[in-house]
């Protein structure tokens, strides 16, 4: 195989073109740019439309249709925003229970996920479609009964569990279903026989998963991670029922702050929202490392 | 890697155990602490939150706690709360549950305690005194009261060369002006109602009903008496201005009223005093709604109140909630968060004061106008718990015949008996 | 059942009970029950407020079947599930395929969609109910200068559904990009270089080589997507409340509105153990489809 600087997608691409098409198509950018530029645009619109937002003055955001351009850019409103209620406290609360709930999910749905995947064991069937089943209903129902679950740990385990405390945010949220299957299903296109030579090897199961699955994992442990942090981060009804005090609060509580009875203050509401992107932006960017799965690290070659 | 996921779940452990730590609140013996759940934001929350300050000075044995608990979704929050034994001891509740929320075995009935003089019971206005009662219970105590009116674009009433509204104003004369306003080149509409169905539709065609000299419900509450001519011809305004012209603005997002209003749209909008301020780009005026010449209804509106009620914790937490509830609903209270907030009086005593009345036309205008018209809210909606129910099938009748798929009799008709179906139930 | 025993490994068993046990604690705790719990919620007349909840056995769910509205929102339903999941499939993996490459800025390109996820349904909600206003919105501006009369969208009740299908395509791409991205990263090159040697075209590639090696990206997408748009409920909160006229009134709504504005929470328990079973077995058959077509 020829090392080349090109990834191998551009080569491959290059290849195929004949060399006529070559000569008359010389951009200085990829033309892939004219696909992307246009398609990225539409998906942020409401993005575009949340800072513009964040810059108008109250006036201004009381309007319809909505004003696009506003006249001078209210940068204000972003520190009136997160003087409105105290974010700071709130982002750590965001960020432990974030934090929490992710490490926890990657740990446990990796482990199940694996068990899933690869190992036959007896009333496996039975157990993915039960924990399947936990999906199907919606939350508003189930809502009732979780929070009186998490008021008995909260009264007969650990206080820190319980009603009105971020421990209670963490506690339904430590595993998912959906977690369990997304990674059963990406484990199950890691190649069989590089865990099958490894098990006669006399690695154990558990070792199987931690030394050969996982590595070769980790654009999807990434996206679960990606995807975990959002759920996280963004979940308001269960923090609206379960929390009363506002030193535990979570951001999307203090979001509500600037949703009235009659009326939203838009672009303090904006600028907070616009805020509490930030992290997660920087949780996608740090991840997106892990999204390309390096060829050589495969070991398929040779 | 696993080395390093250890330890980030060790930091993360160890964060949450000193979180948690910090939030819990142990309760020792000492002032008697109360938890209020309420919606006020911006400058409600700001004199909400200062008059509680002042309670708790005033009161060293009592600890007021209030919680912004969110508008939208509140009566999930406190249900779930009730279900699982963690309710609070005041909350904001809006006054069309009060049927429903009677029911609730931990609410405090104020019956007898409101029917002490110092109460002055009888000063709050009758349409709140109605929203708070549920036959011989009285579930709350007024936090809130409103009304509906015309607040209408001065300059595009200018513009077009139409009389502004007048207290002797007809429907025939709000239609005609309606049509004269309104130019769809121009994207500008007469009216604008919301017609998404809700109860803010069916709440904007009650007080018509009420001024055609109809009823929602007959005497004892057992059948729908909205199908009655007076309930039709109330209707047929709406359709002829929504369907015939074309001057009524269908908004069924429910969200747009104040804003197309704001940018100059509507040139009419009939609504209450909360929007009053989000009208900051144009020159408003606020008048009473027409009335139907020929009715005895003569000029009505629809108030809309809201309620704190009060949950039982226990004696002590009881007799704090209710304590505070009384002196917030004081006069005096009353007084400094009107003129604090621009929130109508909720006492007849403030509402009269003509120095009050000044000083809130002062920081907004057409206040006192609104506060004048609460002596027009002669009637309340039923207060039987079958009320959503019967909200739901009048709602959707009006919008079937706003938008031209009915007629208002047989629309009328088919919602009466979908109400008296559900009213039989009980 | 010896035989089965037989085939499956004693220490197998074990340890993939081993593996799966602390997940299955916590979701037992945390989802089965509450879900058994609330399952009782169905066979009761209740609403939430008072401490009576007679019992009333099947009639809840009796009353379900003579229920028009209840009809007419599986209907609705059931549309929007058949246009959306395919629809936020191909959206996604057409997106997903342009963002597979190494160009300049790629990864800007990729935190783009990843954060339109971001973004909360009441924002998306608002654009969209600007964009198609009637009177005031930008898609009837673009159909006027081309001599279309501008339409109602989600004003009318024969078209508001379909936009809110256009609506949650758009909120979902990202989702289904992000997915597809993991996968695409699983395909090997080497297999690409090799059939563009023997001359097949870009798009032959994709289809022979890239796509069949989705499929498990494939199922998890057509299930989870799915199970989703059953459940469909933020987008139509947030922009028509189940309107005009219940055009888009779909079961969760539906059952939102019984239990906490009509205080029939009973009822609305019951419609979602409806919904479940066939939620159920919707997703039963996926997977069975799934398999079949693999060992095809």
């Amino acid at each position: 195989m020829t090392t080349t600087q090109r990834p191998p997608t551009e080569t491959a691409a290059l290849q195929t073109n004949p060399p006529s098409e070559r000569r008359r198509l010389r951009l200085p950018f990829s033309p892939w740019h004219l696909v992307l530029i246009p398609l990225t645009f539409i998906l942020i619109v409401p993005l575009l439309w949340m800072l513009v937002t964040s810059l108008e003055t109250e006036g201004e955001a009381n309007r319809f249709p909505p004003v696009l351009f506003p006249e001078s850019p209210q940068f204000s409103n972003y520190s009136e925003a997160w003087a409105a209620a105290p974010f700071g406290h709130f982002f750590v609360n965001s960020a432990v229970v974030t934090l929490v709930v992710l490490v926890s999910n990657l740990v446990v749905c990796s482990l199940a996920g694996y068990a899933f995947a690869r190992i036959r064991f007896l009333g496996r069937g039975a157990l993915f479609v039960t924990l399947m089943a936990t999906l199907m209903v919606p939350f508003q129902v189930t809502m009732i009964p979780v929070f009186l679950i998490v008021k008995w740990f909260g009264d007969n385990v650990w206080e820190g569990l319980g009603i009105d405390h971020i421990g209670a945010l963490m506690l339904p949220n430590l595993a998912t279903a959906f977690g369990i299957f997304f990674l059963r299903q990406f484990f199950l296109t890691v190649p069989v026989e590089l865990e099958e030579a490894a098990r006669v090897d006399g690695t154990s199961r558990i070792g199987v998963l931690f030394k050969i699955v996982l590595p070769l994992s980790l654009p999807a442990l990434s996206t679960l991670a990606a995807l975990t942090v959002l759920t996280s981060w963004n979940d308001f009804l269960w923090p609206l029922i379960v929390i009363t005090s506002q030193d535990q609060m979570t951001i999307p509580l203090g979001l509500s702050y600037f949703q009235g009875a009659h009326r939203v203050k838009w672009p303090l509401l904006m600028a907070a929202n616009v805020m509490s992107l930030l992290p997660m932006l920087l949780v996608f960017i740090g991840a997106q490392r892990y999204f390309v799965q390096s060829v050589a690290s495969t070991g398929l070659k040779g | 890697m696993i080395r390093r996921k250890l330890a980030i779940s060790l930091i993360a452990l160890l964060a949450f155990v000193l979180a948690a730590c910090g939030g819990g609140g142990g309760s020792s013996s000492g002032p008697t602490e109360i938890k209020v759940w309420h919606g006020y934001q911006d400058t409600e929350g700001e004199v909400f939150k200062s008059l509680v300050d002042q309670y708790n000075r005033e009161h060293p044995d009592v600890k007021v706690s209030e919680l912004y608990s969110s508008n939208d979704l509140v009566l999930q929050k406190v249900l779930t709360a009730v279900r699982g034994d963690s309710a609070p001891d005041v909350a904001y509740m809006f006054g069309s549950w009060s049927p429903n929320i009677a029911k609730i075995p931990s609410l405090v009935d104020l019956a007898d305690e409101v029917k002490q003089p110092d109460w002055t019971w009888d000063d709050f206005y009758e349409a709140e005194r109605k929203a708070a009662t549920v036959g011989d219970q009285v579930v709350g105590v007024p936090a809130l009261v409103d009304n509906l009116a015309i607040v209408y674009n001065k300059k595009l009433f200018a513009d077009a060369g139409v009389a502004p509204p007048s207290p002797d104003w007809t429907w025939d004369d709000f239609r005609a002006a309606a049509a004269k306003l309104t130019d769809p080149a121009k994207g500008q509409y007469g009216w604008l109602i919301p017609a998404d169905g809700s109860e803010d539709t069916v709440w904007h065609y009650i007080p018509m009903l009420w001024e055609a000299g109809g009823d929602i419900l007959n005497a004892d509450n057992t059948k729908a008496t909205f199908n009655s001519d007076a309930g039709v011809r109330a209707l047929t305004t709406l359709q002829q201005m929504a369907v015939t012209d074309k001057s009524l603005y269908l908004d069924t997002t429910n969200e747009n009223g104040p804003k197309l209003m704001n940018s100059g749209k509507i040139a009419m909008l009939v609504t209450g005093p909360w929007d009053l301020s989000q009208l900051s780009d144009i020159d408003y005026g606020v008048q009473v709604m027409p009335t139907y010449p020929g009715s005895s209804g003569g000029h009505q509106t629809i108030a809309g109140p809201d309620n704190w009620v009060v949950f039982d914790n226990g004696d002590e937490r009881r007799q704090a909630a209710i304590d505070f509830v009384k002196w917030l609903s004081a006069p005096e209270q009353v007084k400094k968060f009107s003129l604090g907030t621009g929130d109508l009086p909720i006492r007849s005593s403030v509402g009269q004061d003509q120095a009050v009345l000044d000083e809130l036309n002062g920081n907004v205008p057409g206040t006192a106008e609104f506060v004048e018209n609460l002596n027009n809210a002669k009637k309340v909606r039923p207060q039987v718990e079958q009320y959503p129910a019967i909200s739901e099938a009048l709602g959707q009748a009006i919008v079937a015949v706003m938008l031209g798929k009915d007629q208002p009799k047989a629309a009328l008709d088919g919602a009466a008996q979908a109400a008296d179906a559900k009213l039989a139930e009980k | 059942m010896p035989a089965l025993l037989r085939r499956l490994s004693r220490t197998d068993t074990v340890s993939g009970w081993a593996l799966v046990s602390p997940a299955a604690i916590l979701i037992g705790i945390f989802g089965l029950l509450p879900v058994l719990m609330s399952m009782q919620l169905s066979f009761q007349k209740s609403d939430l407020l008072s401490d009576e909840t007679p019992w009333v056995g099947f009639d809840n769910y009796k009353k379900l079947a003579e229920d028009p509205v209840f009809v007419e929102a599986i209907k609705h339903t059931l549309i929007y599930t058949a246009l959306f999941v395919p629809g936020t499939m191909l959206v996604g993996l057409f997106v997903a395929a342009a963002l597979n490459r190494s160009v300049r800025f790629i990864s800007v390109y990729r935190t783009a969609a990843y954060i339109t996820m971001a973004v909360s349904t009441i924002s998306q909600g608002i654009i969209f109910l600007w964009l198609t206003d009637r009177d005031y919105g930008l898609v009837n501006a673009a159909l006027n200068s081309v001599g279309v009369s501008s339409q109602p969208f989600l004003a009318s009740p024969s078209q508001a559904l379909y936009v809110i299908v256009a609506m949650t395509i758009w909120g979902w791409t990202g989702f289904s990009v992000i997915v597809y991205l993991a996968a695409l990263q699983g395909v090997p090159p080497e297999l690409h270089e090799a059939a563009s040697i023997d001359g097949a075209s870009a798009f032959t590639r994709f289809r022979t080589i890239t796509v069949p090696l989705l499929a498990p990206a494939n199922l998890f997408l057509l299930v989870w997507l799915t199970i989703n748009a059953l459940q469909l409920f933020d987008e139509v909160y947030v922009t028509t409340r189940g309107g005009p006229l219940r055009a888009t009134t779909v079961v969760v709504y539906y059952l939102w509105d019984r239990a906490f504005v009509q205080f029939d929470a009973g009822y609305a328990a019951a419609m979602a153990y409806a919904l479940f079973v066939v939620i159920l077995i919707v997703t039963a058959v996926q997977f069975r489809l799934a398999r079949r077509h693999v060992h095809s």
